[in-house]
């Protein structure tokens, strides 16, 4: 592991976050590396001036303002939504099925008249001009647009989950994650605390567009991870799509559409060296996940390009990565992965 | 450095709605929070205050959900972490140019020039650290006003214990870098 340069685990070294054996080996490699002598001498005099950060004393009114602020603003917030509400009442219907939810574990609705609450087993439906507000437990807020319909599966402390079947929601959580769980037709949205849209088409698909944290969107064996700033659409029947950042060219990023639609063969393979051309550092997001879905071939003309984006360690080799072997995979993730951590 | 711990008790009474268990847990924590507020957005202390009242704010209405699946202080921090990102994604036009120097608690065993140096020497360290990316902003807070460990760091910033290395590393060598000419100065304040 420390055969080479030792440059990334100097603060960890600095702060004894490193493991005995391995802390001898650094410093081994210390007394015979200038270079990475030199690059400590920079994190120990960083680590040094950081130590002259003091403590600021906080204000003294903070206290009664906080204390004051709780029980009054969550009052007066829901006065004005359900007063604003109250004129959009005629835009709005709504599907109300009851089901046999004890009562208490519901979350609180406001934009939908003669609906306050939302139980497990309800449905929760917009019209075509009206929005709905719905505060998921103590955990966060979630804001319905129009024409969407969702379901309250489950509400309870260790899990809260919803069926999106159409239509947007935006979601902001402020909860450990893994607490907040979006189904959709095509996918699952599992919250890693996060701020977020999601979107259902009428034909099951969808588009997650993530502004905050991460999200990863789950269906059977696969995964894609979705950091703040990245887009990720889903298909019916194939799961999560490949995840691209908002900024990539929309050369890329048509590309890397039919990329994921596409079956293997010779156009797959075109659309595949237009995403690679396309490819900036930060598009190692979308090529990281194309890497294990695509054929043989295909990962090989992967690896060359990401492998000149960001260098793998020694000890990956073009052949291992290529073969999907699970030890070079996490090794080389810890570099590709700090673009979406 | 103290770290502040919150007893069992003290969390179980906040979330049975004690007011005054509350405070304990306000008071514990106010002036660290409040520090990375303040750093966080260059000294600017009306943003410092609404980060510490949106903490605690969504501390009260949220500790129920809180089962001791991390530490206490982790999840604080994971709200502060969050309180400040969302901040500074809305108020990413604005520029902020408070002086926060005035602030500085003085630590009357040293002398008014060592404190004078002192002081200097830390506001240049909040000027570099301000204008670091807010990640690389954020892991340096969390480790220098409440020395966590990269384990609770990784868990308050929804990472990984290799990338809060990664990022501290990154950090300390800007720092090193941009403020290379106070070596000389810092052994002179000691």
């Amino acid at each position: 592991m420390f055969e080479n340069h030792v440059i990334r685990h100097l603060s960890a070294y600095h702060h004894g976050e490193i493991p005995p054996d391995e802390a001898i080996r650094i410093e081994a490699h210390l007394r015979t590396c200038a270079r990475c002598r030199s690059a400590n001498d920079q994190v120990q005099w960083g680590a040094r001036l950081a130590s002259a950060l003091s403590v600021s004393k906080a204000p003294a009114d903070m206290w009664i303002g906080v204390n004051r602020a709780h029980p009054v603003s969550s009052r007066r917030r829901w006065r004005v939504v359900l007063a604003s509400t109250a004129v959009a009442a005629a835009l709005l219907f709504v599907i109300f099925i009851r089901s046999h939810a004890p009562a208490g574990s519901s979350w609180e609705v406001t934009g939908v008249p003669g609906m306050p609450r939302l139980r497990p087993g309800e449905m929760l439906q917009t019209g075509s001009t009206s929005e709905a507000q719905i505060k998921i437990a103590n955990i966060g807020q979630l804001t319905i647009d129009r024409n969407t319909r969702i379901r309250l599966l489950v509400t309870e402390p260790d899990q809260h989950r919803i069926a999106l079947d159409r239509g947007r929601v935006e979601a902001t959580t402020w909860a450990p994650p893994r607490l907040f769980i979006v189904e959709t037709p095509s996918a699952t949205a599992v919250d890693l605390g996060c701020k977020y849209a999601l979107e259902v088409e009428d034909d099951g698909s969808s588009l997650l567009h993530v502004t905050l944290g991460l999200v990863a969107l789950e269906r059977g064996s696969r995964e894609t991870i979705v950091p703040a700033g990245a887009f990720c659409r889903t298909r019916a029947g194939t799961g999560p799509g490949t995840p691209f950042f908002e900024d990539s060219s929309t050369r890329l990023q048509s590309a890397l559409e039919q990329v994921d639609s596409l079956t293997e063969g010779p156009e797959r393979t075109r659309q595949l060296q237009v995403v690679l051309g396309e490819s900036r550092v930060r598009d190692a997001l979308s090529l990281w996940h194309l890497l294990p879905r695509l054929d043989m071939q295909s990962r090989g003309l992967i690896y060359d390009r990401l492998a000149q984006l960001l260098p793998a360690p020694p000890d990956v080799t073009r052949d291992g990565i290529i073969a999907l072997d699970p030890k070079m995979l996490d090794a080389w993730k810890k570099i590709v992965s700090q673009l979406w951590q | 450095m103290t770290k502040h711990t919150i007893d069992d008790g003290t969390i179980e009474a906040c979330q049975r709605g004690d007011s005054e268990a509350f405070r304990l847990v306000f008071e514990a924590y106010k002036d660290r929070v409040y520090s990375i507020g303040l750093c966080f957005f260059d000294g600017n202390e009306a943003a410092a205050k609404d980060i510490i009242q949106e903490v605690f704010l969504k501390l009260m209405t949220t500790i129920s959900q809180f089962q001791n699946r991390s530490e206490f202080s982790t999840w604080l921090y994971r709200l502060v972490t969050n309180a400040c990102l969302d901040r500074k994604r809305a108020f990413r036009r604005f520029l902020f140019f408070t002086d926060s120097r005035e602030l500085e608690l003085p630590d009357p065993r040293r002398s008014a020039e060592d404190r004078y140096i002192q002081r200097e020497i830390e506001h240049s360290v909040r000027k570099v650290i301000a204008g670091m990316k807010p990640k690389l902003r954020m892991a340096v807070l969390l480790k220098y006003f409440e020395d966590l460990s990269y384990d609770e760091m990784a868990a308050a910033l929804a990472c990984s214990k290799g990338t809060v290395a990664s990022r501290l590393n990154r950090a300390h060598r800007i720092l090193a870098r941009k403020l290379g000419h106070l070596r000389g100065a810092l052994a002179a304040g000691e």
